[in-house]
């Protein structure tokens, strides 16, 4: 890779014009935050040449939104990204750092108890309720993902679907392996409905967002080689990678090769595609499955701003405009201010529900029959800042070929 | 994917305007952007011509100026059809383009522009016995005594006082009028309860910042309600709250409007049928995605944002579409010494020539395609800087090539 391709160098492009400044929203919810024009391009390239830390760096919370204000091209949020690897590399994470990084790993391990989702569940209502993941440093106001009976791992093998020709992979992630596996399930029907037979590929491990964000740097770098190894193997095979969550997708597609640079990331890349973008292209070469049930509903759709980053434009909403009677209705209210793990850290908790109160005001209108995003963890922030519980919107799709 | 009636290549001022007007048509309206656009480094005012009345000097102008192309009586509606949008967002702006309006500069000079947000409106002045100057504890780049010693020229029987104003602004980063805007947005008691301090009366004029808010008018009208005298914002450095304001205003049309919005959405190139674009191809993603139109309006600027390059001196590039750019020859034209000098500079009149369609044209007047329509800074033979048209010619050419 050429040197000004790499995240480091982007940062000699910035003209300091402060457009991200002006959509930070981070900044808007509070005046610690440096912003992501000093933090990012003008402190990081101090940084890389002597040691110094910039202490409101921990305060960026990697939603992009800088990334997508640049009119230079200044991967911002990945500068920042790769400075709080480095502060790492001195200081250790706190406990709760490390948890909220470690989802995956901690999943594992319940599922190898008998009921032991099931007792991590009531265990986790319980720590709320006794304070336990405040003194933890988990922000205490909120629920913890709770995990799923069983994982869609374990559910799989007992779909069945006809054998075809045509072959995806899904790449599950860790929010519907192990918490909605319904919305692995309906990305099953709706890709056999489309003539796809769906594999799963065990060998994948999580694609690292979170483990980036907490400055598991090192760590992600292991989970992105093993993946793309993985997503190259089945690229040799003609099978593309599929997957729903849109902070996976964009993992997978972009920020493997903006954080570590190696070119077999970027062929990688092509083979991955978000589910919807997925389905379009179906759609472009005349292969969509068009006899669809009519629904009449009225959706709101938050955009993940993981999504918005990705420049494939709305392809959600362009599939489920397809079927019969449905409305599609964009919340146009900004980062939902959850961003993957951040507004599960304390002290990250009040700024998250910040940054979430105009997308909060919006849905509250309730001028819609269903609230959908392609995230898991907007969803989850949606659904604690409203009460109103949100869907994918493959389940959406799914209730359409029945 | 479902073809759009008219795609709009750019988010600044005039790809905005475009994309409202279309969308007023009821077209079904397709935005592409890269990079948010250059609204929140600008003042929120709109300048058609440096000159008292600029509707009557446009008809002096030279034919090849975009003006004559878009012809007074649709620059005039577009300047109408701008105020209507933006108050709609609560965002009220004053005045017309046969008139300029006072502004006062963040160093304390009069500025003329033809569109002013009523914040900034600075005519009143005028009328006033005391000017009461807010030194806001904290603030960056607002110097209340150097504000007052330049207005002074231009006001010397008026009474000046500087207003120190504490908003609690400290205690995290430096504080810019953008920060100072989100910090007061919602705490407008504080702003409020430090100008009562002052006692001003209806004859008197408080200047201050631009920190009233983000969302049109909301912040201010919390403030005036409680405030006798008039309250007047300044421009300020980038980032800038009335620039951020108007893009807001801007936005809120198109989302109410169902107006497909796509960041980080860089068109590479579009494909074309004889003299027909049938539609563009993003390429800032993994993969190309192809996006059909029916209609391409081309709003992505000058040099500065990317929408004309020039990698090689003497062959200025419009990377899209490839069209032919003007460009003064010769490097003696290409710019004067005299930065902000009586002359225009060569370098900043490049760009597209047009017919009176707004379509592109080459050496020969020859249209190159009949559905692009050129905009804003894409345009060429004139330096808008200059003459101060720059955003005249955004909204109005904007809404021109989206009525077509």
């Amino acid at each position: 890779m050429s040197d000004a391709t790499k995240a480091i160098f982007t940062g000699d492009r910035c003209l300091s014009c402060t457009a991200c400044m002006a959509n930070c929203p981070v900044m808007a919810a509070i005046k610690e935050y440096r912003g992501p024009k000093l933090v990012g391009p003008a402190h990081g390239r101090m940084h890389f040449s002597q040691e110094d830390v910039e202490e409101s760096l921990n305060y960026c919370s990697n939603c992009k939104s800088c990334d997508r204000a640049c009119p230079a091209g200044v991967a911002v949020s990945t500068l920042n990204m790769l400075q709080r690897a480095e502060y790492y590399k001195k200081h250790k994470q706190l406990r709760h750092e490390n948890m909220l990084a470690h989802g995956e790993r901690m999943a594992k391990l319940i599922r190898k108890m008998p009921f032991g989702a099931k007792f991590a569940n009531v265990g986790m209502n319980v720590g709320k309720f006794l304070g336990v993941f405040n003194a933890l440093g988990l922000a205490g106001k909120r629920n913890m993902p709770a995990y799923a009976s069983t994982s869609f791992k374990n559910l799989f093998p007992k779909i069945r679907q006809a054998p075809s020709n045509k072959k995806v992979v899904l790449f599950t992630g860790c929010y519907t392996n192990d918490n909605e596996p319904q919305v692995g399930e309906a990305f099953v029907k709706v890709m056999n409905a489309n003539g796809c037979e769906v594999l799963i590929d065990e060998g994948f491990k999580c694609c690292g967002s979170p483990l980036v964000v907490t400055g598991f740097l090192d760590e992600a770098r292991q989970n992105a080689d093993n993946n793309v190894a993985k997503i190259l193997n089945w690229k040799r095979k003609g099978i593309p990678v599929v997957t729903p969550c849109t902070s996976c997708s964009l993992m997978l597609k972009e920020e493997y090769y903006e954080l570590f640079g190696e070119q077999e990331m970027r062929e990688a890349a092509e083979n991955v595609y978000d589910a919807f973008e997925f389905l379009e292209i179906l759609q472009e070469r005349g292969e969509f499955n068009e006899n669809l049930k009519s629904l009449n509903q009225k959706l709101l759709y938050h955009v993940p701003c993981h999504l918005k980053s990705q420049a494939i434009g709305l392809p959600a909403a362009n599939i489920l405009e397809e079927i019969g009677g449905v409305k599609v209705q964009t919340a146009d209210a900004g980062c939902c201010g959850i961003s993957g793990n951040y507004g599960f850290h304390k002290d990250k908790y009040e700024i998250s529900m910040k940054v979430g109160e105009k997308l909060f005001a919006r849905v509250k209108k309730k001028d819609f029959d269903k609230v959908i995003s392609d995230c898991g963890t907007c969803r989850m922030q949606i659904h604690h800042g409203t009460d109103i519980k949100p869907c994918h919107p493959i389940e959406i799709l799914a209730e359409a070929y029945q | 994917m479902k073809i759009s009636d008219v795609i709009i290549i750019g988010g600044g001022l005039a790809g905005l305007m475009a994309a409202s007007v279309a969308a007023n048509r009821r077209q079904k309206v397709t935005v592409l952007t890269y990079g948010s656009g250059s609204l929140p480094l600008a003042s929120g005012a709109i300048d058609f011509l440096n000159t008292e009345s600029p509707e009557a000097a446009i008809k002096n102008l030279p034919a090849h100026h975009p003006y004559k192309k878009i012809g007074v009586k649709n620059i005039d509606t577009a300047a109408k059809f701008f105020c209507h949008i933006t108050s709609q967002a609560n965002l009220i702006y004053n005045g017309k383009i046969s008139a300029q309006i006072p502004i006062v500069t963040a160093v304390g000079t009069l500025k003329y522009s033809s569109l002013v947000p009523e914040s900034m409106n600075a005519t009143k002045l005028k009328s006033k016995k005391k000017i009461f100057v807010a030194n806001v504890k904290g603030l960056k780049d607002f110097y209340a005594s150097m504000l007052v010693d330049n207005l002074k020229k231009y006001f010397p029987d008026k009474t000046f006082e500087i207003a120190p104003l504490d908003l609690n602004l400290m205690g995290g980063r430096d504080i810019t009028c953008l920060s100072a805007a989100q910090i007061l947005t919602g705490n407008e008691k504080i702003l409020a309860d430090g100008l009562k301090k002052l006692n001003a009366t209806e004859d008197d004029a408080i200047i201050i910042p631009p920190i009233l808010g983000l969302e049109g008018n909301i912040s201010r009208a919390e403030v005036k309600s409680q405030i006798r005298a008039d309250i007047i914002e300044t421009t300020c450095l980038p980032p800038s709250p009335p620039g951020i304001r108007l893009q807001r205003a801007l936005m809120k049309y198109l989302q109410k409007s169902g107006v497909r919005f796509h960041e980080n959405s860089k068109v590479i190139h579009g494909t074309a049928e004889g003299k027909k674009i049938t539609g563009v191809i993003i390429g800032s993603g993994i993969r190309e995605k192809f996006f059909p139109a029916k209609k391409i309006i081309l709003a992505t600027g000058g040099f500065y944002s990317g929408g004309l390059t020039m990698r090689e001196f003497d062959n200025p590039k419009e990377p899209i579409f490839d069209l032919p750019v003007f460009f003064p020859t010769g490097a003696e034209n290409w710019s004067n010494e005299n930065l902000f000098g009586d002359k225009p500079q060569g370098f900043s009149m490049t760009g597209i020539f047009t017919n009176d369609n707004l379509n592109p044209v080459d050496e020969n007047g020859k249209v190159l395609y009949e559905n692009l329509h050129v905009i804003g800074a894409n345009l060429g033979g004139v330096d808008f800087i200059h003459e101060h048209s720059a955003g005249g010619v955004a909204i109005s050419s904007a809404h021109k090539a989206a009525m077509i």
